[in-house]
Order: structure tokens, then sequence, then C-alpha cells
């Protein structure tokens, strides 16, 4: 017996026997109206959903960098020890919008990472790469302390015990007109390859780096 | 002379019998007036709304036998909530978002000079504490009392959805008086967001409105705290309440039914 | 729940529920003296212990120790003691996310027909738990003092020796805090347990000497607070007399 195949449903609504059908007609009013209903009301709702919620959410694309900042002549930084420094990271609200960085002069027989006209002086950020709690640098015991959830840093803001999950964050500096200039900051990971900035609790090594993408708000 | 027979009066010009309870002929006094007109206006709405059959539904619904004080609790938890409504719209008359210093000089001015600042000031934070110590014996009451379960299992999730926006609340409204304590919580906080993988980097900036905490970061956050979250906590109140008053609520786990005397079959 | 169970449910929620009260005036008397009380607390906390304004928020700072407000310090001390840094998304997310989805499915898999505490063992015990976790949790995160400050007191073994072995005993404890040993020692309740061991009862497990070897020689990655580049004379050896007195 040949396999019966259910007649494909015509198109037109004369053909499909409802009631009331025009010739040549397709769609019926009521679900025209049905579909108009929706529709509008969508079209409505998006007209002011979408430009407020891009609206909102239009910061995450806005890239806005500060630029160099001075800070100090190169004789004030010895290459053993920390001087703390007071930055601008958000302009135009006073103390809420500075930070402090750690400031030393690059020492050879430490700092293992190729020389560049960049990194002369290591700035390290005092924001801990855990949460975001300001760390302390602790001369005595060459520690980077925070006072939140136990992290502990080495004299490079390499973790050495805590919950960190990378490095501390550290700056861009340069000579500039005889003045120590800090620029943007920059992520390491536990090898101190940089990164693009990452906020505090993202991990950078391995998979970490695809897991928390760089925001194009910072991107560098 | 005869006399005309008298015009007729149409029935509604003739003098009324007076309401039922009152003496006849004595002329009303002011205070049954004054009952007159209030009922005469609960009639005029109630004419225009239908709402007193609702009324009648939610007040005098019956609650099960063996309600105890446990279940005091959810009005407990309204009754901060409004307590935090209330003290809320007054400290905003004062409150400046300002993340350039004028916000922490408004709160310091509102404590220090306004009058009654302080004490306003106070029934809000603590408020919040209060509220969500409730939240959380209101919902132990119905976790141990198993009152989750059928009939109320969507009741439970629109409650859990009120414990998340009353934590929203309060870890925003946390930033707005702007000392040491409001602004490294919410660095923190906001950095929680940011762990999640994928999306949370572009969460927290959202957040923040930009890759720092800046200006915007505190206008964002005191229109999620006035704004935003109390109108999603007043609709699901507003669900949570209708769902109880049409499911009731539970009676205590341990009580059991007995039937009427008259309502059990007799065994043959 | 089958159909069953829930049609006798509802049977005999009718009936207990016929047997009941109005809710007007009734359970509102109860709601409206609740809601006196409630109040009468918020004004009494607002009256005795006011609205405290700290001090300007400053990004600057390196000296303040944040902490949350009291009803978050279970997951303040939640992301303290999951320590190793591949879990900081478990403390941060993990948990409290799946702790959310469980809070929101539990009529979904709990559907047992049973309401009473007592004949839900597991439920009920669970509940517990969690609840007596957060309020270990709780307790814990707020006595976590920072770890640059400490406020063990002298003990009286202590006092009695007089006025110059207590005041050796603050210095060496200020030095203590100021020189970074919290960052990895717990000491009282100040201080990180982890990565070196617990210093709170140092002095009954080591002589002074031991200690003040330990401190110029220390194994790795602890640094040296000896020789030339440490401590002073004087510092040192308050160190070693508040490390030896805390028995």
């Amino acid at each position: 017996m040949a396999p019966t195949r259910r007649p494909s449903k015509s198109k037109y609504t004369a053909d499909r026997g409802v009631p009331g059908a025009f010739e040549g007609e397709t769609v019926t009013r009521r679900r025209f109206m049905t579909g108009t209903a929706h529709g509008a009301g969508a079209l409505a709702t998006m007209g002011f959903a979408l430009p407020a919620l891009a609206f909102a959410i239009g910061p995450i694309f806005n890239n806005d960098t500060l630029g160099w900042q001075t800070i100090g002549t190169p004789d004030m930084f010895p290459d053993d020890n920390y001087i703390p420094a007071v930055i601008v990271i958000a302009p135009g609200i006073g103390e809420a919008g500075n930070s402090t960085v750690y400031i030393r002069a690059r020492n050879a027989s430490i700092d293992t990472t190729p020389p560049t006209q960049f990194n002369r002086w290591i700035a390290i950020s005092t924001r801990c790469a855990h949460l975001g709690c300001p760390v302390r640098w602790v001369p005595a015991s060459e520690r980077f302390i925070c006072p939140c959830h136990g992290g502990v840093y080495d004299l490079q803001g390499v973790r050495v015990g805590g919950p960190p999950p990378r490095p501390l964050d550290r700056f861009f500096t340069r000579l500039h007109d005889g003045y120590v200039q800090v620029g943007a900051r920059y992520s390491v990971n536990s090898e101190l390859r940089a990164f693009s900035p990452r906020d505090p609790g993202e991990p950078l090594d391995g998979i970490g780096q695809y897991l928390y993408p760089s925001r194009p708000s910072v991107r560098i | 002379m005869p006399k005309l027979p008298a015009v007729p009066i149409p029935p509604r010009f003739l003098p009324q019998p007076p309401p039922p309870g009152t003496q006849r002929g004595r002329p009303r006094t002011p205070l049954e007036k004054g009952a007159e007109a209030g009922k005469s206006a609960v009639d005029w709405i109630d004419e225009r709304t239908s709402l007193s059959g609702g009324v009648r539904w939610a007040l005098f619904r019956k609650v099960p036998k063996g309600t105890n004080w446990f279940y005091t609790l959810g009005s407990a938890t309204m009754i901060a909530f409004l307590n935090q409504a209330v003290t809320g719209v007054f400290l905003a008359m004062y409150y400046r978002p300002d993340a350039g210093g004028g916000a922490y000089e408004s709160v310091r001015y509102i404590t220090n000079d306004v009058f009654l600042g302080q004490f306003v000031r106070g029934m809000h934070k603590w408020g919040s504490s209060v509220m969500v110590i409730l939240v959380f014996l209101h919902m132990g009451r119905t976790f141990f009392f198993g009152a989750y379960k059928y009939p109320r299992e969507l009741n439970w999730v629109i409650g859990v959805v009120l414990l998340i926006l009353t934590m929203t609340m309060s870890f925003t409204g946390y930033l707005l008086p702007f000392d040491q304590r409001s602004y490294w919580a919410t660095i923190v906080g906001v950095n929680i967001n940011g762990t999640g993988p994928l999306l949370g980097p572009y969460l927290s900036d959202f957040l923040r409105g930009g890759p720092e905490f800046s200006a915007t970061t505190l206008s964002r956050f005191y229109s999620i705290h006035m704004l935003l979250v109390p109108g999603a906590i007043a609709a699901m109140i507003g669900a949570h309440l209708y769902l109880v008053a049409k499911l009731g609520t539970t009676a205590p786990p341990w009580l059991r039914a007995k039937p009427e005397p008259e309502l059990v079959e007799e065994q043959l | 729940m089958n159909q069953r169970e829930k049609e006798e449910y509802l049977r005999e929620y009718s009936i207990l529920k016929s047997q009941g009260k109005p809710f007007f005036p009734y359970a509102v008397a109860k709601d409206g003296l609740m809601g006196c009380l409630v109040i009468a607390i918020i004004i009494a906390l607002s009256i005795v212990l006011g609205a405290e304004l700290g001090p300007k928020a400053n990004a600057a700072t390196t000296t303040y120790t944040p902490r949350p407000e009291w009803y978050f310090f279970f997951l303040f001390e939640l992301l303290r003691v999951i320590k190793p840094p591949n879990f900081v998304g478990l403390a941060t997310i993990g948990v409290p996310t799946l702790a959310m989805i469980l809070l929101f499915l539990l009529p979904f898999y709990d559907r047992g027909p049973e309401r009473h505490p007592l004949r839900r063992p597991v439920a009920t015990l669970t509940g517990i738990f969690v609840i007596c976790a957060m309020a270990y949790l709780t307790y814990l995160g707020a006595n976590a003092g920072p770890p640059t400050e400490n406020d063990i007191p002298a003990p009286a073994a202590v006092l009695a020796q007089g006025k110059p072995a207590v005041s050796e005993f603050y210095l060496g404890r200020s030095v203590v805090a100021q020189s970074g040993c919290e960052a990895c020692h717990l000491i009282g309740s100040n201080g990180n347990n982890g990565p070196g061991p617990e210093l709170t009862k140092i002095g009954d497990r080591i002589p002074p000497q031991a200690i003040a070897r330990t401190l110029v020689n220390p194994t790795e990655p602890m640094p040296s607070y000896g020789g030339s580049g440490g401590l002073p004379a004087k510092q040192f050896s308050a160190v070693v007399a508040f490390l030896s007195d805390l028995k």
C-alpha cells in the first residue's frame, strides 16, 4: 500500500473552509488583527525600551583614557622600597576619584621582565587583586597586605598568601621632561606578562584570560 | 367655597420616613449628619469602583484555626518596608546624589543640622537591618512549617524574589551616605559581580557606568535604590498578598482537622 | 504530591479554615500589635544607636579597613575562608548563585505531602544547619580584626612582672601589628590564618631563643626580621618578648 500523504493545506482560506472567506484571501481578518495588536504593542514598547537600555549600557563601550600624570622626579624613587603617590583615576569627584600607587625604580636583579621605556619605574596599584580593597605596603616584612580577605603579596606584587587570583595590577611609567609620569593601568598574570586591565577577582592564568575578556572601556 | 384639591406631589418630594433607629420628628444631630455624609461618600466611591466586594473578600476571609504569632512576621516585614519607604522619601528631600562631595555634605547636613535629621536617618538605617531580619524570620517560618508546598509554590518563588530585591536595596543604599564604609563596600560588591565568567566584567562596567568608580556610579545606585527596586518590591508585595488572600494562610502543621460531627458519615 | 494527596490537603485545609476566625479583626489585631513592636524597636535603635557617618570616601587610602554591614558578614567571611585563588569565583558567584537557585526551586524538588517539621528530618536538619552555618560565619566575620592592628591585652603573668614588662609587651604588639606579621599569622582575632602557623599560643610551644632564631633565619617564604636590614634591636627584643608572652 502506498504511503498516504496528508494533502498539504491550501494557503487560501476559502479552500480551507474558513467561514466567510473571501476569494484569494490567505490571512483571516481575525489573525491579521491579532498580529497587528501584538506587533503594534511590541513596536511601541521597543520604541522606548531599546533606547533607554542602550542609554544605560552606553558607558560599557566608551573609552576615555586619562593620559599621563606627573608624580615626581627620578631621584625620589629607590629601587628596593616603594614610595606612595596619589593619582587621579576618575576625574571630577575629588578624593573619591583618586588612587594610590606604590612606585620604585626598576631593579635588574629582581625584575626579570624585559626593560622597555615604560617600565623604568615599577608602579603597583593599591587595589587588591582579590576584590579591590586598599592594600598597604609594609616595608619591615616587604609585603603588600590587604585588610579585607587576607591577600598578601611580595615585593613584586605577586601573591604569597590568601585568595587573590593574580598579582597586583601595575601602571605604565615613563620619563618625560625630567619627570616620572604614570600612565594607564594594566594587569599581569603570575608570570608578570601584561594584559589589558581587568577588574579584581578575575584570574589571567590559563583559561582565565578568556573567561574574563578585556572590556572595550579600558582596552589598551 | 369648595376647596381645590391639592396638587399631587411627586413621591420623591414627599417627606422621607426617617432612617431606622432615629426618632421621628427629631432633627438629626450633627454627628448623625457626619456619619451619613461618610456613608454616602463611601457609597459614591463604591458605586463607581465596586471595590467593596474585594475589600470584604480580603478582610473577612477566615484564617485557619491555630494561627499564632509566627504568622505576623510577614505583615511585620511589610510594616518595616513602609517605614523604609516613608523615611526614604523624606530623606530624599535633603539628599543630593553628587559624588564630588555633595552627597557626603548633604548626609552630614541631615545628620547634624536638620530637625530630627539623625532620628529619621537612624530609622531608615536601622529599619533596613530590622527588615532584613524579619525577611529571614518570615522565610524560616515558611520553611519549617512546610508552607511553601502545594498550592503555595508560586508564592514562595515571589518571596525569594522579594528577598533578593531586599538585599539589592541594602547593597545600593549602602553607597548613598558616601563615607569610607560606603565607598569600599561598593567597590567590593561591584567586583564580586565582576567575577562572574564572561558576562561579569561587562556587568560591573554597567553597574559603575564605566571602567572605574565615577560620578555616574552614585547616580546609578541612587536611581536603582530610589526608583527601580522599590517599584519592583511594591509590585511583588502586591502579588504576594493577593496570593496569600487567594490561597489562605497555612494552618500550623501539627494541627489535624476534626470534621464537624454532623458531617461525619455514620458507620453502619 | 499526587492528585489524591493534593485533594486531601485541600479538604483538610478547608475544614481548618472554616473552623477559624475572620482575618479582620482577629489576625489584623495581632499584626497591628506586631507592627507596633517592630516600629518601637526601630525607633529605639535609632534613638540609642543613632546614625553614624564615617569619614568621607577617600579612594586613595591605604590604611582603611573595609567592613560590610553586619548582615553581609557571612558572605564576607565566606570570601575569607575560601583561600585557594582558583576558587575565588566559587566564593563570590558560585556558592551564592547555587544557594539562590536551590532556594528558588525548593517547592519543586521538595514535593512530599508532609508538612510537619519533625516528620521532614532532612529538610529541617538542612534548614537548621544552614542557619547555624550563617550564624557562625557572621560571628567569625564580625570578629575578624584587620591584619594591621592587634588588641590582645597583656596576660596576667606579664602584668604581675610590673611596668617595664607590660610596656615591652605593648611595644612588641604594635611592632608585630605594623610589621605585617599578621598578613600570614593569626594572632588572637587579628590577622590571617595562613600561610604561616597561628601564633596565638606560640609562647607555649617555642622558647624565646627559638622565636628569636626563627625571626632571624626563617623558612621560606617568611622574610628575615633580624640582622642589618631587619628591625632595630629594641623592637626586635620587644617582638620576641611579646610572642613568648602569648600563652
